[in-house]
């Protein structure tokens, strides 16, 4: 075949950092002649599948400082090298962001998440990359280093399209911060994949803040139904500051659906994206709403 | 029956091996100064290569085999069928790619990223010719020709409309009975091609020898076939062809036939004079074979009171590339379905067409999980439009005690001796609550469940009162050590179900020795007696069937000796197992105080100079009987997404006596996870514009069901009628293939059950589920 996943035939040289400098350093100086490695788990297959083909590749797993989690007053901040099993296993993200904790825990099998980091699922910017949507309901901010020093990025101007990000050729991915949750909010996050372990067909993850019986702000995202994965305003703007009942919960989940242009590809059709969309988004406003404490 | 070994729960005798890592897997052998070899697969469905420059490879280092360096020797890869009855249509590399993967030039080097590069710098001149890749437009007039000659046997034939092969089996008057029937019903069905999934991926080494001849390791079902094609082909004497009996990694009937990397390697090795290890990426091997698709067009009469009278099937398979075993397949699918139910008049047709893609070989069932889709979809089909219970219907049609089984195609029957269908549909209906089913019209809301039943079998083995189109016998050794423990040598092929603890098992049963002190040999084709295959179930019935004979024999020799030393007649002695002891003695009929140890014996045979006690036969069944099932499965329908989940599923099996219990569970409950895959989920779908795969060949668009998709293990419920079957050791029939075969039948029934759509194709998508529920669609296509 064009293909022999047995083995990596490509030759490349390795580079192991163990500073941030230092990964920064070969960054600045090989740019888009290099790739990241942290968990490997989509640069591998791409680089036996002859997709990417990188004269250096630089592992950045034991560089000290980039695979933690911290949860405080100002919210959590993630360790790009966090493996997804982690984040699964932590309390703080299992407790406070719900639709995070689910987009992990819906990810691949245990051997992979065991692998797998949050900063690769977003830098591989797969449009159904399941880490995507809830940072986005989150409202994220991703901190890009280089050597020139570092910059703050909102995670909806991240991606720029199938495996695109804004991320320049000598920047380095490294911190994802999360502001903190009220504790009249809730998320949920909702995935349909063709099996259990698979990538998502369509995805869906909503946050919302609660007062009363009343909804003051909501944030709704898919995956696998755009280039990228996006918010939804059209359905956003129908909740904010309103009474949140089935009925209404029933025509933003329509808005929702109407609102997406999805594909039809090897994992699913344009059609059953578009049908099942809205039944996920109904699903997940209700889940979101109920852990908020809200009631219907 | 009281048995001392037979249908215990004991631990594999392979088991810490594989747990452990420490089993030896063809992709685990090393050997000194080896090569490694890679293959150029054709990017193109169908082209005729016309120059091959292997320069640039050279230059690299590497040793290059193309069409031109094969031996000039037509043959079909499986070896199962008698000549005069198989086709063939390929050489070890072909001159005209006919399938998108098909290997055309194979490259050896030090390692298997140098044999890579080289590979990639092999140029090919291809002529592309216009593909085939529909089964209509394959044998419309004028499309293009896969072949234009073929050989059956050594008599050379032509190909018309890419017509492969065809059966046409009437039985009666089946245009007559149709005239008194009550009720008509037909239906199409249609069922995909899929991808075996076997876990280990195929690998072959060959090491050449000094005495001209060569020795192989290989991924396959059977060695001595594999051994007497390679002296075929290569043209060496078979006693300098050494093929050995490793683990295998699964197969699922992808390994029947001997792989196609095996001839490639052989060649690579013969030609670069050192040994050459070839093992296939997943890529390389999803293009390489398939299950048999089938598009089945059914036609049953039935008479008010329930009674079947008349039948007629036609059967359209598209092959792919080559027959490996398609005419026989035409021949099973015929017998499956005569063996099915009682149809009175009946007729089959059945119809193998050559196109374009990775060539269909068997796979779990061979036809049957096709066939017996169609029809037991059908039969609840009938119940439902005529208004009979499924479960009573079939009961009153249904082929059992007394009546002819079709174990392999129409010439390999035999009369059914032992059958526990009555009692397996009746207790599956009373543990799965059949009496309170309710019709889908009572079912609303978004969740719906439905209860499906399905019934179907397996032959065990192609064993017959007379010879027919299949070759099927076994051969075994046994010897009692000096010390009384034993060694099974069988050239049989356990596929991981359990075949080699079975042999042990039943060795030990004749011998009265415990499990733990038999043991089962390495060995390979020079150390043992043929054996056709591991295939058709026949692992346990004939494989084992051939241990039961020697260890016999091995019986009667021990009475021989032990009656010299006993100064008794061996006809007046006995064997028992003294458990207090442990230790088995042979004894005066009713005299237990005159005995001696079998240690002993084979301590004296050896220190007087008798001799070992051993034996060595081969043995033929000269039944197939039926191994049946039945499935009573419940569904959980998502009307909203289409999802399809299965909450509780009863299994039940007749096996005759289950000697590995644990193994037969284990069978039924994986075969129930690969019945929900044929379901619900797989179909490696064509790009018909490349001819390519729409997976690539990667399984990450190739999904099987795992643990997650099953129903919880407490969920599960396994039954084993109580069966013996008087032709089988102690009792013992197969279960392997039955197990899976009505699997996808019964979710199909019990999807009906609960949203009221019946779907005549298979996967059953949410997809195609949401789709049919929106349409309203009440045929589900």
């Amino acid at each position: 075949m064009a293909t022999d996943t047995r083995v990596l035939a490509a030759e490349f040289q390795y580079l192991e950092a163990h500073s941030l400098d230092e990964a920064l350093a070969w960054l600045g100086q090989y740019g888009t002649r290099a790739r990241v490695l942290a968990g490997g788990t989509d640069l591998l297959v791409k680089m036996k599948t002859g997709q990417v083909q990188p004269e250096y590749i630089i592992y950045i797993k034991k560089v000290a400082g980039l695979d933690y989690i911290q949860a405080d007053e100002a919210g959590l901040r993630i360790g790009a090298t966090t493996t997804l099993r982690k984040l699964e296993g932590c309390a703080a993200v299992k407790t406070g962001y719900s639709a995070l904790y689910e987009a992990v825990r819906s990810m691949a099998a245990t051997a992979i998440r065991n692998m797998g980091t949050i900063g690769g699922n977003l830098g591989n910017a797969s449009p159904a990359a399941d880490t995507a949507p809830p940072l986005l309901v989150y409202g994220a901010t991703l901190k890009l280093a280089s050597q020139a020093g570092t910059r703050l990025v909102p995670v909806e101007e991240f991606f720029l399209g199938p495996g695109k990000t804004c991320l320049a050729p000598e920047e380095l991915l490294t911190e994802i911060s999360l502001p903190p949750q009220g504790s009249e909010s809730g998320s949920s996050f909702l995935k349909l994949g063709r099996v259990a372990a698979d990538i998502a067909k369509i995805n869906v993850a909503v946050s919302l803040q609660r007062s009363g019986r009343n909804c003051t702000a909501c944030r709704i995202a898919f995956g696998s139904v755009a280039p990228t994965p996006i918010r939804v305003p059209e359905a956003e703007a129908l909740l904010a500051g309103q009474e949140i009942t089935e009925d209404l919960i029933e025509t933003a989940a329509q808005a929702g659906a109407a609102a997406i242009k999805p594909i039809s590809d090897n994992r699913s059709t344009r059609e059953y994206r578009l049908k099942v969309s809205r039944v996920m988004l109904a699903e997940a406003l209700r889940a979101a709403w109920q852990r908020a404490g809200g009631v219907l | 029956m009281d048995f001392q070994v037979i249908g215990k729960v004991l631990p594999r005798k392979d088991g810490i091996a594989k747990v452990c890592g420490q089993e030896t897997y063809p992709s685990d052998v090393v050997v000194p100064h080896m090569l490694y070899g890679v293959t150029l697969r054709s990017p193109y469905p169908h082209a005729e290569i016309l120059r091959v420059d292997t320069s640039a490879a050279e230059a690299m280092g590497a040793v290059c085999v193309t069409p031109d360096d094969v031996p000039e020797v037509i043959y079909n890869e499986r070896t199962v069928s008698i000549p005069e009855k198989t086709y063939c249509d390929r050489r070890v590399l072909p001159r005209r790619a006919r399938h998108v993967g098909e290997a055309i030039v194979a490259v050896a080097a030090e390692t298997e990223e140098i044999a890579f590069k080289a590979m990639q710098a092999i140029k090919v001149e291809y002529k592309v010719l216009p593909p085939v890749l529909d089964l209509e437009r394959a044998m419309a007039p004028g499309a293009p020709a896969l072949y234009e000659e073929i050989y059956l046997g050594d008599q050379k034939i032509a190909v018309e409309n890419n017509v492969a092969c065809e059966r046409i089996i009437t039985v009666g008057d089946p245009e007559g009975a149709f005239a008194r029937a009550d009720y008509i019903v037909e239906r199409e069905y249609e069922l995909p091609r899929v991808y075996h999934h076997q876990m280990e991926t195929k690998t072959a080494v060959c090491r050449p020898e000094p005495n001209g001849g060569i020795t192989v390791w290989a991924t396959t079902q059977t060695i001595h076939n594999v051994r007497q094609l390679l002296g075929r082909i290569f043209s060496l004497p078979l006693s300098k062809v050494n093929v050995k009996k490793l683990a295998i990694g699964g197969s699922f009937g992808s390994s029947i036939q001997m792989n196609s990397i095996i001839p490639i390697c052989v060649a690579l090795a013969l030609k670069a004079k050192r040994p050459v290890k070839m093992a296939t990426s997943r890529e390389d091997d999803v293009y390489d074979h398939t299950k048999f698709p089938a598009r089945i067009r059914l036609k049953v009469g039935v008479k008010k009171d329930g009674t079947i009278v008349a039948a007629d099937m036609r059967a359209l398979v598209d092959i792919g590339a080559h027959q490996i075993n398609s005419y026989p397949l035409l021949g099973c699918m015929a017998g499956w379905y005569a063996s099915l139910y009682k149809w009175g008049d009946f007729r089959y047709e059945g119809r193998a067409v050559y196109t374009n893609k990775v060539p269909a070989c068997a796979m779990q069932g061979y036809g049957n999980p096709q066939v017996n889709f169609a029809v037991e979809s059908h039969m609840d089909l009938i119940a439902t439009e005529c208004g009979f219970d499924p479960v009573k219907f079939r009961l009153k049609n249904y082929v059992g005690v007394g009546d002819e089984f079709w174990g392999q195609g129409p010439t390999v029957k035999s009369i059914i001796k032992s059958c526990g269908v009555e009692e397996m549909l009746q207790k599956g209906a009373e543990m799965i609550g059949w009496g309170q089913r309710r019709p889908p019209r009572e079912k609303t809301g978004r969740y719906r469940r439905g209860i499906g039943m399905a019934r179907g079998f397996h032959t065990s083995g192609t064993g017959g009162p007379k010879p027919g189109e299949v070759i099927d016998y076994s051969s075994a050794t046994i010897k009692i050590n000096e010390d009384g423990t034993v060694d099974v040598m069988t050239p049989v092929m356990d596929l991981g179900g359990g075949t080699g603890e079975a042999a042990v098992k039943v060795a030990a049963e004749v011998l009265k020795v415990p499990y733990e002190r038999v043991e089962l040999s390495r060995v390979d084709t020079k150390t043992t007696g043929y054996d056709v295959c591991t295939h058709a179930t026949r692992g346990v019935y004939c494989g084992c069937g051939a241990v039961y004979h020697v260890a016999q024999q091995v019986k009667q020799k021990l009475f021989e000796y032990a009656g010299r030393i006993l100064e008794e007649n061996p006809g007046d002695l006995e064997l028992a197992y003294a458990a207090e002891k442990g230790v088995t003695i042979i004894h005066a009929k009713g005299f237990k105080q005159k005995q001696i140890t079998i240690g002993e014996v084979a301590r004296l045979a050896q220190i007087y100079s008798w001799g070992t006690i051993a034996a060595t036969d081969s043995l033929r069944q000269k039944n197939c009987p039926p191994c049946f099932v039945a499935h009573f499965v419940e569904v959980e329908v998502d009307t909203w997404t289409g999802i399809v989940r299965v909450p509780r599923a009863i299994l039940l099996s007749d096996s005759g006596t289950p000697i590995n219990p644990d193994m037969v569970a284990g069978q039924l409950i994986g075969s129930l996870s690969r019945g929900l895959g044929y379901a619900l989920y797989e179909e490696t779908e064509y790009d018909l514009e490349s001819g390519k795969l729409k997976c690539n060949g990667f399984i990450t668009d190739n999904k099987i069901p795992t643990v997650c998709e099953m129903p919880r293990l407490a969920d599960i419920q396994v039954y084993f009628a109580h069966t013996y079957e008087p032709t089988g050791p102690f009792g013992a029939k197969g279960i392997g293939e039955a197990a899976l075969n009505s699997v996808a039948s019964a979710l199909n029934n019990a999807i009906y059950n609960a949203i009221g759509i019946r779907f005549y194709r298979t996967p059953i998508t949410p997809e195609r589920v949401l789709a049919a529920l929106e349409g309203g669609d009440r045929d589900g296509n």
